[in-house]
């Protein structure tokens, strides 16, 4: 009983099929109450479909998903909010219209939702636009509405698909801030994201999910710990097709714990890289390849990714 | 009252995209004037037929008196001359061609019915009369006289499936058997010398309208009909209209509400059913407009509004259902189409179909619009009153409620359930 009041939503294995393709293959959650939890993985990773069944937007193929203790059916609907990845607004209501609208649908007070709908438009910088019709707002400030949308009935867990796309940094900003304070709140917010600067900087804890399947799940900093430590040293041979002889030459040598080709690109992961550049250049330079570029990073959840799947988040 | 917040969304939407707006309510319009004109309304209240005539009728000599007369062209006077009864509208309009001529103002419709005269055919008169002529004088030689019988065939052309030609070839053929029967009258007065004198009549006819339409045109007729056809037609409209709200992702946004489907349809139905209002009275002021004939003064067409607007609530369910249905705006429109235009010839909007019944009730007494129909029709082309179209409204009422209630239990399951 301990586990149901812990956790706010809970994935018992659930796959879901489309025509015979398997968007998401047996996935195993539980979301903690008042975290901010990322959903991080390439675009058609199923992210989005995971999501869909945990709002009850979609039926599982197989598994079983619980929100507050209760079986899909039963839970109450206002204790989810949902923030869309693509724009779903209407055109001809206004910013006010539109937020009053979806407060009615979920029967918030008449006087209870001005009040809110006033904060909602002041937090997200829409005052100005409150009765602007939405068909003459700029991008940025249609995304912020459609979050607004989301929120406008004060649900306990907010699900964001993908909100940072086509945002400008401006919007960005207000968003990132906008998320933290609703965690802030106590609420629970889901976040699905391709951005690992998004995933690392917002999430409390990030599911890494790539072809349907649950890769690793824990907090940003434990995920870049359990690849280990070191720097990243990314190289790109004039001639790819010799990144295979450099691969073997630098593999298995002291503090390289890792080194890979991903998209054309050799990707190394050692220890003081800096200390270790000169020897990494000359053992290039004696497999007979000529270096274009070479730079040098801290790693990030990107290089998890990475290190579990091999290749890069792809768009 | 999740209803009326999603009623004044709707009308909101309805009133502010002014192209839309402005296609639904000019449809009426140019629906009306369209069939206006089709139907050959403008005040007109007959219309005569395009007759080309091919005359290859040679002349001949009345022996009696020498004289050389064309009885081809006798006929096309006549035909040129003919009336409608009690009206002084043409029955047909004459051209008179060549047989080739014919032939391609035949395909190409611009003419109704082509009559062609055979090179005998006063040949063939002068025999009949000549016959006329001795039956009168000695009926005992005429039975076994060696007078030439000489026949000659007139020959109607035109393409049978064109419902102007089956009317045009039945006045052409009575016209026909009349003119041989004056002949073989005016002869026996003439051999008689009693000029003038008809023989008796035992079996008169006479055409007589159906009280008060003796002014009224085919439009007149069709225009309920067309006002149906058009009501139903909004299905369509309200078919593509919902699909956007399901296209655009709105619909999955409000699904995640608390909102139920009876909300949005219902919320729904009362927007567009001041659509309906509007674009009945515009059908009716057009109709009016281009000359549309009614019975029942003001009366009527109060109460015609009040039948049409719940025969386009009645469209309103359907466009529902169809939404139900499809995936996109343009499933909408085409299977609207698919279902309007069939439901439409269902209900006899056009022409009365044979009947087909099921469990004993005509199949289309099922459609809510059949009633609309009937009651329009009693009240404008017959004069009736609320006794009259009571029962049709009250069936109506009923069907459309049914077809509401099936709207909102396949809209919820189609759309507002979990996918599948």
């Amino acid at each position: 009983m301990d586990n149901m009041v812990d956790y706010i939503i809970e994935t018992q294995d659930i796959s879901r099929d489309f025509n015979g393709f398997r968007a998401v293959d047996g996935l195993s959650l539980q979301i903690k109450k008042g975290e901010v939890f990322g959903f991080l993985g390439p675009n058609g990773a199923g992210k989005t479909t995971a999501i869909n069944m945990m709002v009850g937007l979609l039926k599982p193929t197989s598994g079983r998903v619980i929100i507050q203790g209760q079986d899909m059916d039963k839970f109450d609907k206002a204790s989810i909010g949902v923030c869309p990845q693509e724009l779903v607004l209407w055109e001809h209501l206004t910013c006010q219209e539109s937020l009053k609208l979806i407060g009615d649908m979920y029967e918030v007070p008449k006087d209870v939702l001005k009040l809110r709908v006033d904060q909602l438009l002041e937090d997200l910088f829409l005052t100005d636009k409150a009765n602007t019709l939405v068909k003459n707002l700029s991008g940025g400030m249609k995304r912020r509405l459609n979050l607004a949308m989301a929120v406008v009935h004060r649900p306990e867990i907010v699900v964001m698909d993908e909100p940072s796309e086509g945002l400008d940094p401006q919007s960005r900003q207000v968003l990132w801030k906008y998320i933290l304070s609703l965690r802030d709140e106590g609420k629970t917010v889901i976040l699905t994201t391709h951005l690992m600067d998004e995933a690392d900087r917002l999430s409390d804890r990030v599911a890494i999910i790539d072809h349907g399947k649950l890769l690793k799940l824990d907090t940003p900093d434990n995920l870049k710990k359990e690849i280990g430590g070191g720097d990243i040293v990314e190289v790109t041979l004039s001639d790819a097709s010799l990144n295979s002889k450099v691969i073997e030459k630098i593999k298995g040598k002291e503090n390289v714990f890792s080194i890979l080709e991903v998209d054309g690109i050799i990707n190394l992961r050692a220890l003081n890289a800096m200390g270790k550049l000169p020897q990494i250049i000359g053992d290039i330079e004696e497999t007979g390849a000529r270096m274009v570029d070479l730079s040098m990073r801290q790693n990030t959840l990107e290089d998890v990714f990475i290190d579990l799947t091999g290749t890069s988040l792809r768009e | 009252m999740k209803f009326l917040s999603l009623a004044i969304k709707d009308l909101k939407e309805l009133v502010r995209d002014r192209k839309g707006l402005f296609f639904i309510l000019v449809f009426p319009i140019f629906f009306m004037l369209v069939f206006g004109f089709a139907f050959g309304g403008m005040g007109q209240s007959n219309t005569p037929y395009k007759l080309a005539i091919v005359n290859h009728d040679s002349s001949v000599n009345i022996p009696m008196t020498g004289e050389s007369v064309n009885f081809g062209k006798n006929l096309t006077q006549i035909l040129e001359e003919a009336q409608y009864e009690n009206s002084d509208v043409h029955l047909f309009n004459v051209t008179k061609v060549s047989e080739s001529q014919a032939e391609e103002l035949l395909k190409t419709r611009n003419i109704d019915v082509a009559l062609i005269i055979p090179d005998n055919f006063s040949e063939s008169v002068l025999a009949l009369i000549n016959h006329t002529i001795l039956s009168a004088t000695n009926p005992l030689v005429a039975s076994g006289s060696t007078t030439p019988e000489i026949t000659s065939t007139l020959i109607i052309r035109g393409d049978t499936g064109f419902m102007n030609f089956g009317v045009s070839q039945g006045i052409l053929v009575g016209i026909l058997a009349k003119y041989q029967d004056e002949i073989v009258t005016q002869t026996q007065n003439e051999v008689r010398a009693t000029p003038g004198a008809q023989p008796k009549e035992f079996l008169k006819s006479k055409v007589e309208p159906i009280e008060g339409t003796q002014n009224f045109t085919s439009f007149d007729f069709i225009a309920p009909g067309m006002i149906v056809f058009a009501i139903i037609f909004l299905a369509t409209t309200v078919a593509a209209n919902f699909t956007r709200e399901v296209e655009s992702g709105t619909l999955t946004r409000l699904k995640l509400t608390r909102m139920k489907g009876f909300d949005i349809l219902f919320g729904g139905l009362i927007p567009w059913s001041l659509v309906v209002v509007f674009q009945v009275i515009i059908l009716l002021a057009v109709a009016i407009a281009i000359g549309f004939h009614w019975q029942g003064g003001v009366n009527s067409i109060l109460l015609a509004i009040l039948v049409g607007v719940i025969g386009g609530i009645a469209s309103i369910a359907l466009g529902m259902i169809i939404s139900a249905f499809v995936q996109n705006v343009g499933q909408a429109g085409n299977l609207g189409t698919l279902i309007t235009v069939p439901a439409s010839f269902l209900v006899g909007a056009f022409f009365p179909l044979p009947d087909v019944e099921i469990f004993g009730v005509p199949f289309n007494a099922f459609l809510p619009w059949t009633h609309t129909l009937d009651a329009l029709r009693a009240l404008l082309t017959y004069g009736g009153g609320w006794n009259e179209i009571a029962y049709s409204v009250g069936v109506s009422v009923f069907l459309t409620v049914i077809l509401f209630a099936i709207g909102v239990v396949l809209f919820t399951k189609n759309r507002l359930k979990a996918e599948s």
